[in-house]
């Protein structure tokens, strides 16, 4: 049985002061077998970030069900942990304070608070920052914590929501080989929310590609590329033929969208 | 794969800064005008501009708190004063964290009573004296209501708005790692209104000074305020002038304390 389990799924919004309703996502059907990095890619708006906080248990389903390792999904649970989009560390707290923050919201007694803390705060190669202040640290140390923060509860699942969408195109591409590094060590089944093609391919070893109005899966692309990965792999002509492929899906959703407009 | 500590250099490196030179400048130029103040209060009515009958000079305030503090019963009536605003500060605190705390996490509670509130902050407490009076008394009672009255409205409404406007996305991020609701008030609301609370408890420390001081000059036995009015009738402006600096120095200082405690803990929204 796969880790992952989510069938027939759609989530409604009441749009705001009126009784209208609008589905962010339906009939989304998708399993996730246990240890898989799964990348989902799709223009905004496509309800990719919307499936993610449903599998979280921060957001309420309409229709359908999530399960993972058999059991439903009806809130949050210690068996899954977000990185979020924006770092949300607590202002007043160090480096170490944030990290340890989940740990103390799930009564963690797997040993030293402290420890557990510390080793996932060297893990995101921040050793020397732990007493830092959040705001004394770079966009992409906020999001280094962010990540040693989740790992840190040792969840089953790893949900990620664009956590490196605010980031530099440098920064960016370094923070996703860290990523896999990190990952590459215990390897969780990881979900990663992602509208950068590049990023898709290159952490997933399957890609689902999301359309909108109402968010559905388009299409769900295998990734055989060879791990571990590094930079090199952004070359080969596998990567190449991937993000031609999911650049036309994208393009499609871009060419309705306009054509969307020209009617209205 | 690149290093780890590529993106990890601190944020800030220290710099040499010699921007000391610039409030030491400002200072000389300060004192240098209030010297400049000062003699010119001192020669003017010697030289015919102004009346020294209604100006006195510094030598003369000099004098005169000397006098106070050796002759004038001046503890005593300090310590009076002192006891009203702090009876009265200390029922503020104790009555308007708890109600801003209610508030500020409760919407019914706040749609209830915010407007009504609202008001009472803006309408000047001082005004309410006469029936306190009639209802308290002229002992140390109605001041300290007063004082209570002027400090608990900014305190309540500060911290409400730190309680109500915490960021949505610390919250969601705590109920993403299961903090129950207490965890949350615990661990975000309250390390995070921290900030509004201080900065109600400094507005509060003005109005609390100003209460005491109204409220024994409207009527009292005894106090600062009553040693102003005294004074006043008496026309002794030099010693007019010692008791109103001691109010305000009291005052001043009281709130420069808790910016600074303020500050502090505000450190982390600087940047």
């Amino acid at each position: 049985m796969a880790q992952i389990e989510i069938r027939d799924l759609g989530i409604d919004y009441r749009k705001p002061k009126s009784d209208e309703v609008f589905s962010a996502v339906d009939g989304v059907a998708l399993s996730v077998e246990k240890g898989e990095f799964v990348t989902i890619v799709g223009s905004s708006g496509c309800g990719k970030s919307t499936l993610l906080m449903a599998v979280a248990g921060l957001v309420a389903l309409s229709r359908g069900s999530i399960r993972i390792d058999g059991k439903d999904v009806t809130g949050p649970g210690p068996d899954r942990a977000v990185v979020f989009q924006e770092a949300s560390l607590l202002p007043w707290r160090s480096v170490r304070g944030n990290v340890k923050f989940g740990l103390e919201m799930q009564r963690w007694s797997g040993g030293n608070l402290d420890e557990q803390a510390m080793q996932m705060i060297r893990l995101v190669g921040l050793g020397r920052f732990s007493d830092y202040q959040p705001h004394q640290l770079s966009g992409g140390m906020r999001q280094r914590v962010n990540i040693a923060r989740a790992l840190a509860v040792d969840p089953e699942v790893l949900l990620m929501d664009e956590p490196f969408g605010a980031l530099d195109a440098q920064t960016r591409e370094i923070m996703g080989t860290e990523l896999l590094r990190i990952w590459e060590r215990d390897k969780k089944t990881a979900l990663f929310v992602t509208h950068d093609i590049d990023e898709a391919i290159f952490l997933a070893d399957k890609i689902v590609v999301m359309g909108r109005n109402p968010g559905h899966i388009k299409e769900v692309i295998k990734v055989d590329l060879p791990r571990p990965r590094d930079e090199e792999v952004l070359d080969s002509e596998d990567f190449h033929n991937l993000r031609k492929r999911l650049r036309a899906h994208l393009a499609e959703d871009m060419s309705s969208m306009q054509l969307v407009q020209e009617v209205a | 794969m690149r290093s780890a500590e590529m993106t990890a250099a601190p944020a800030e490196a220290k710099q040499v800064s010699f921007s000391f030179l610039y409030p030491s400048r400002s200072a000389v130029v300060g004192t240098l005008a209030v010297l400049l103040f000062l003699v010119l209060w001192q020669v003017a009515p010697s030289m015919g501009w102004v009346n020294g009958r209604f100006t006195s000079r510094p030598t003369e305030v000099f004098l005169a708190a000397i006098d106070i503090f050796r002759n004038d019963n001046f503890l005593y009536h300090a310590r009076i004063s002192l006891t009203e605003f702090v009876a009265g500060f200390a029922l503020a605190i104790v009555v308007s964290i708890p109600l801003g705390v209610l508030l500020g996490t409760s919407k019914i509670a706040r749609y209830l009573i915010d407007p009504p509130l609202m008001a009472l902050y803006i309408a000047p407490t001082l005004v309410l004296l006469p029936i306190l009076v009639i209802w308290l008394g002229i002992d140390m009672a109605p001041k300290i209501a007063v004082v209570f009255l002027g400090a608990v409205f900014p305190i309540v409404l500060n911290t409400m708005a730190g309680m109500s406007e915490a960021d949505p996305k610390l919250l969601r991020m705590a109920r993403s790692f299961g903090a129950s609701k207490f965890d949350i008030f615990s661990r975000v609301l309250v390390p995070g209104s921290l900030p509004a609370l201080l900065t109600g408890i400094r507005l509060a420390v003005g109005r609390a000074v100003l209460g005491v001081v109204v409220g024994e000059l409207f009527v009292s036995q005894a106090g600062i305020g009553y040693q102003l009015n005294l004074y006043g009738q008496a026309m002794r402006i030099d010693r007019l002038l010692v008791y109103a600096l001691v109010v305000s120095a009291f005052g001043y200082t009281l709130t420069i304390l808790v910016r600074s405690v303020e500050n502090k803990v505000r450190d982390w929204r600087s940047k």
